[in-house]
């Protein structure tokens, strides 16, 4: 999956994505224009540090061009979210002046019809900790990641990138052959656990070796699909629903979390996630996490439908499955089945609702076909998409 | 190679709530080069001599004097010509009446300006604006010349036309030529040349003795040979339903460029800067963005540039990022106060003098006393020197101070001219 996963190259490479400058390792702001530049998670593990503050409020912000010198090439940048205008190669909006999100802060992919994830930084947060990594070969299969990244850390968001990176990775790889029922579920419950065990190596990669007092640490919420069977697995608070075209909503995951555990105990939602230390999740990926195991759940859908994969950025204002049922039938409606406009819709909402937290959403399409069986790897199957950050707006 | 740099100097920390966004730009130039060498264009220089009868036989031989240290320095090459003012404006140089009211500098016409400059008698009266509109005149009849420059030297207050005319005359040779005036002596008044000086972007002084006008000329035609750069716009854009408050030049002197706006589109406008030589300029601008954002966010004020001809050569962003930390949106950024300060320091200065001129002590007290305070503050040494002469002060800290009774005409004037003049902040 190495060439799938280059896509993510122009994403954390060294050269502002704005203006096409070289940055410094350890920059995290353009020196010629300013802009955000993303993080690296590559150079991380190999122990730059990611500084945590945001820009200095007042140093001099420098900018030289020779008089005469030709127009620097600028990459084409999806246009203002906030209003349509053009955005300056400088990653300001030439209408509104709002600054475009940097590729990590806001990304959006659709590796295949009917699969589909966006991540955004909301509005409230100043960076994206959440990540997402999907694939799909447009047959049926699909590997569907989204991770949280835990805040208190200085380096979360690099964590939670490359644990969704690592085990998207894992669970692109091989096939489950010609297995069917009981059989395919317990080989995807496997894949769905060797992803998780890879991501958090991952995450444990990307922490500094001084950094004790508070390790990266992140979610995982992870779906291996081979169309019309699932399997989910989840460390931590992000969720996984079945939202069928028929029938009712249904919520796939139990959080690892204290209203999660009230829950499963019997208390009602509501009143379990109003209390105190309700959010305080109790499993993470990390390293000062004592038991980074999954909890699995397999699902093979009897009908057309969309799986959706979220941070609690969404499901927060929309927790009930009833409730996020109604809003994601919403967004799809909208956008008239069509899985990228759709969470991008789910993500504006969640921004309309106050956009607290980052937001990540992924969707796709089951119980359509017949079900894929191939023999080989998606990455080789014909016509395989996959791309992580890559923005297709 | 010419090379321009910005450098933006602001807190873009806003409180909710907050809109207005302040911002210090400070444009540099590097390698400008030549008047008339590294431009498309050539360069074209008049020198301007009041030779009215109030100057007499004394004054024009310094003017004669100064004229000729002037075309000393002008480049070969170089179209000139002089104009003597009187009541009406005489090109005394070339002097052949030809289409041309320019000659290109050679030793041939530098010795045949010389011999014109000896001609030089006082007649007359003063009024300035006929010497404008034919400088502005002469400077058109060589379309080659894109970078026109003149000094202009009186000696006295502009008597023989209305302040009217003279804004329609001033009018009629703004864009076409940037003017240095200086006064010599005690007669002229300060305010009349600085209007001037501002309407034709150069600067504006005093020459306290006529002796001192041929090293002053000298200095400034030496400055004009060498801003390569023909002319450059400052370009602020902001965003869509934002206000530009206004755009000051705030160093190496005070200068309101706001009325000087022209579209470039719905969205930016043009503030001409004359040319440029190796040198730093500070812009203050001031934004209203429309609405305040949620905490968290950020945008961009605006962009300011810098444009020769269409070409922008150099960039700074002001930023708005919109929190809720105190400890940064409080921060009042050093760069923002000082010109802040140096802005109301020359306001200060001017409406104390004018107070004093009037009559009313009250006002000059407190005006001057204020300006005695803000020159402490901002470690402006040459406006406290100056205003020393003017007024005893008491406690600078505190602005208190008393006015002198015999102040010297020159010293009032000298603090006049002085107050627009900007001190930089201090590192
Ligand atoms: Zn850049
Ligand atoms: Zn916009």
């Amino acid at each position: 999956m190495d060439d799938a996963v280059s896509a993510v190259d122009g994403v954390v490479g060294r050269e502002c994505g704005t203006c096409g400058t070289v940055a410094g390792p350890a920059d995290r702001f353009c020196e010629h224009c300013g802009a955000d530049l993303p993080t690296d998670g590559r150079a991380t593990s190999s122990g730059v540090a990611v500084p945590a503050d945001p820009a200095p409020p007042e140093g001099p912000d420098t900018a030289t061009a020779p008089m005469l010198a030709p127009a620097r090439r600028q990459p084409p940048r999806p246009p203002c979210r906030e209003c349509g205008g053009a955005v300056d190669s400088d990653g300001y909006c030439t209408q509104c002046g709002a600054k475009a999100p940097s590729e990590r802060d806001h990304f959006a992919v659709a590796p295949a019809p009917g699969v589909a994830a966006v991540s955004d930084r909301g509005l409230r947060h100043h960076r994206n900790e959440d990540a997402a990594a999907v694939l799909a070969d447009g047959a049926g299969r699909a590997a569907l990641v989204v991770c949280d990244g835990v805040s208190t850390s200085v380096s979360s968001d690099v964590a939670s990138l490359a644990a969704a990176r690592a085990a998207a990775d894992v669970l692109g790889t091989g096939s489950v052959g010609l297995a069917e029922g009981s059989a395919r579920i317990a080989a995807l419950g496997v894949r769905v656990t060797q992803a998780a065990a890879a991501a958090a190596a991952a995450v444990a990669a990307a922490t500094p070796d001084d950094d004790a007092e508070s390790p990266p640490s992140c979610t995982f919420v992870a779906a291996a699909v081979q169309d019309p069977v699932v399997v989910v697995g989840v460390v931590g608070d992000s969720r996984a629903y079945w939202l069928p075209d028929v029938g009712e909503p249904l919520l796939l995951t139990i959080d690892d979390s204290v209203a999660g555990q009230q829950i499963a105990a019997g208390r009602p939602r509501a009143e379990a996630e109003a209390g105190p230390q309700a959010h305080a999740i109790t499993r993470w990926l990390g390293v000062d996490s004592p038991d980074q195991t999954p909890r699995l759940t397999p699902l093979e859908v009897d009908g057309p439908g969309w799986l959706l994969l979220c941070s609690d950025g969404l499901w927060n204002y929309c927790s009930e499955p009833a409730a996020l049922g109604e809003v994601a039938a919403g967004a799809l409606g909208g956008a008239g089945g069509d899985p990228l406009t759709a969470a991008s819709a789910l993500v504006d909402w969640a921004n309309d609702q106050g956009g607290h937290d980052n937001i990540t959403v992924v969707l796709a399409r089951l119980g359509g076909a017949t079900g894929a069986t191939g023999t080989t790897g998606m990455a080789s199957v014909a016509g395989t998409a996959s791309a992580e950050g890559t923005d297709q707006r | 190679m010419t090379e321009f740099s910005a450098a933006v100097y602001q807190n873009e920390y806003l409180a909710g709530g907050s809109t207005d966004v302040h911002a210090i730009v400070t444009v540099e130039c590097r390698g400008a080069g030549q008047a008339g060498q590294t431009s498309a264009g050539d360069a074209g220089e008049i020198v301007i001599v009041d030779t009215s009868a109030s100057m007499g036989w004394p004054g024009v031989r310094a003017a004669q004097a100064a004229a000729a240290a002037a075309l000393d320095q002008v480049i070969d090459g170089t179209w000139f010509s002089l104009i003597a003012g009187t009541h009406q404006a005489r090109l005394v140089f070339p002097f052949d009446g030809g289409p041309m009211g320019m000659a290109q500098m050679s030793p041939q016409t530098r010795s045949l300006a010389r011999q014109a400059i000896g001609y030089l008698a006082p007649d007359g009266g003063t009024a300035m604006g006929t010497w404008l509109e034919l400088a502005a005149r002469v400077v058109q009849s060589v379309p080659s010349v894109t970078q026109a420059h003149a000094i202009l030297l009186t000696d006295g207050k502009n008597q023989h036309e209305t302040p009217a005319e003279l804004d329609q005359r001033m009018a009629r040779a703004a864009g076409h030529i940037q003017v240095d005036c200086r006064g010599v002596g005690s007669s002229w008044e300060v305010g009349e040349l600085r209007r001037i000086a501002q309407t034709l972007m150069g600067s504006v002084d005093l020459i306290p003795r006529p002796d001192q006008m041929a090293a002053e000329f000298a200095t400034l035609m030496r400055q004009a040979m060498s801003r390569g750069v023909a002319s450059a716009d400052l370009r602020v854009w902001v965003p869509q339903g934002a206000q530009v408050l206004f755009v000051r030049q705030v160093a190496p002197s005070v200068e309101d460029l706001s009325a000087r706006r022209r579209e470039v589109n719905a969205l930016t406008g043009a503030y001409p800067t004359g040319s440029w030589g190796d040198e730093s300029r500070d812009y203050h601008v001031a934004v209203r963005l429309p609405a305040s954002r949620a905490v968290g966010q950020e945008q961009l004020a605006a962009r300011v540039q810098l444009a020769v001809g269409d070409q922008v050569v150099t960039q700074g962003l002001v930023k708005a990022l919109w929190s809720d930390d105190s400890s940064l949106t409080a921060r009042i950024n050093p760069e923002v106060a000082h010109y802040t300060g140096q802005t109301e320091l020359a306001e200060a200065i001017q409406d104390g003098l004018a107070a004093r001129a009037a009559g009313d002590d009250r006002t000059a007290t407190a005006k001057l006393g204020r300006a005695a305070q803000l020159a402490a503050e901002t470690g402006n040494e040459e406006v406290t020197s100056k205003l020393r002469k003017v007024v005893d002060i008491e406690e600078p800290a505190t602005g208190k101070v008393r006015l002198r009774k015999n102040v010297d005409k020159l010293d009032e004037m000298a603090l006049d001219t002085t107050s627009t003049k900007t001190s930089r902040v201090r590192k």
